[in-house]
């Protein structure tokens, strides 16, 4: 069929409470990068603070020089956290609501569309948020001991859901691409 | 800024010597060489800044606008939506005034001006946008 011929496509929205959470997210991340410049100086002093009280956790051996550096490093990790829950909330709400219409458009039977949706709200959603748990874990638990639990707690499941779902929507969009040919 | 890096670096660095008082340069080669280099660095950043948030800000007031135009049923509300959306559009040339406001008024002084002038009430516009359109689908979520 030549794309002349084809009957225009009629986008659907998304249910209103997915377009929420994706606005809601958004929200979020720019309340977070307005946060994190206005308020650089107070994170920066905390997170510091309790990694001084935690000597042990952070391998701090009282020795200026070194542990300087290993305080130095932490906290370009924790501001790097902050950084990235600021950028994949954005991305991630943008994402839910651009394959949430796609799959509300061509995800023709419910039992198939009301599950992808549901995993891309989900999982969009809730990826973002390990980045601001690594972030909070790094001065109790070090960065790689943070980076593990929200990998866990977080980034696995939420991310594996955002991939599931995306993968389900591509074979769908494929699989009625395949038909329409046919047809 | 890829191309012209080595550009935008030397006349960052003339301006700074341009404008030796407002950013404190003292005479010493070393102390003035830091005081240039960070500068410099902070010009850059803005530039960089500029193309990251233009491209996301760009996206993100794309979709949003076109959920207002989709979702939200109230014409006035509408048009307060695309309001606060277009000023908050502006948000990334801050980071061009960021930029130009290092080399004239100094690097700390430059930044807290972009900041408080530019990058917080065009951002906070953009906010103020999104947490409209939060509202309204909250509320057409409530009367479906």
């Amino acid at each position: 069929m030549s794309p002349d011929s084809r009957p225009p496509l009629q986008w659907r929205l998304p249910p209103v409470p997915v377009l929420l959470t994706a606005v809601v997210l958004i929200v979020c991340a720019e309340v977070g990068g307005a946060s994190m410049v206005r308020f650089k100086l107070e994170l920066t002093r905390w997170a510091r603070q309790a990694m001084l009280e935690r000597p042990g956790t952070h391998g701090l051996v009282g020795v200026r020089d070194v542990d300087e550096r290993v305080l130095d490093e932490a906290l370009v990790k924790f501001d790097a956290g902050l950084r990235l829950f600021h950028l994949h909330a954005e991305g991630m709400g943008l994402v839910i609501i651009a394959t949430a219409t796609v799959a509300a458009t061509l995800a023709g039977s419910p039992a198939s569309r009301r599950p992808i949706i549901a995993l891309l709200t989900v999982g969009g959603a809730g990826y973002p948020l390990g980045y601001l748990l690594w972030s909070g874990l790094i001065p109790y638990y070090g960065p790689d001991r943070g980076k593990t639990i929200a990998e866990w707690l977080v980034w696995i499941p939420f991310g594996g859901a955002t991939i599931v779902a995306l993968w389900w929507l591509a074979g769908l969009v494929a699989w009625q691409m395949v038909r329409r040919e046919r047809a | 800024m890829s191309r012209f890096r080595p550009e935008i670096e030397r006349y960052a660095a003339a301006r700074v010597a341009a404008n030796a008082r407002v950013h404190g340069l003292s005479g010493s080669a070393e102390y003035d060489d830091e005081v240039r280099d960070r500068a410099v660095f902070s010009v850059e950043a803005g530039l960089s800044f500029f193309h990251t948030h233009a491209e996301g800000v760009g996206l993100i007031l794309f979709f949003g606008s076109t959920l207002v135009a989709s979702a939200v049923p109230w014409r006035r509300a509408r048009a307060a939506l695309y309001l606060a959306f277009t000023v908050g559009a502006l948000f990334p040339l801050g980071y061009l005034v960021y930029g130009a406001a290092v080399l004239a008024a100094g690097r700390d002084a430059g930044i807290e001006l972009a900041e408080r002038w530019v990058l917080t009430p065009l951002g906070g516009a953009a906010i103020v946008g999104l947490v409209g359109l939060a509202l309204a689908l909250a509320v057409r979520g409530k009367m479906e």
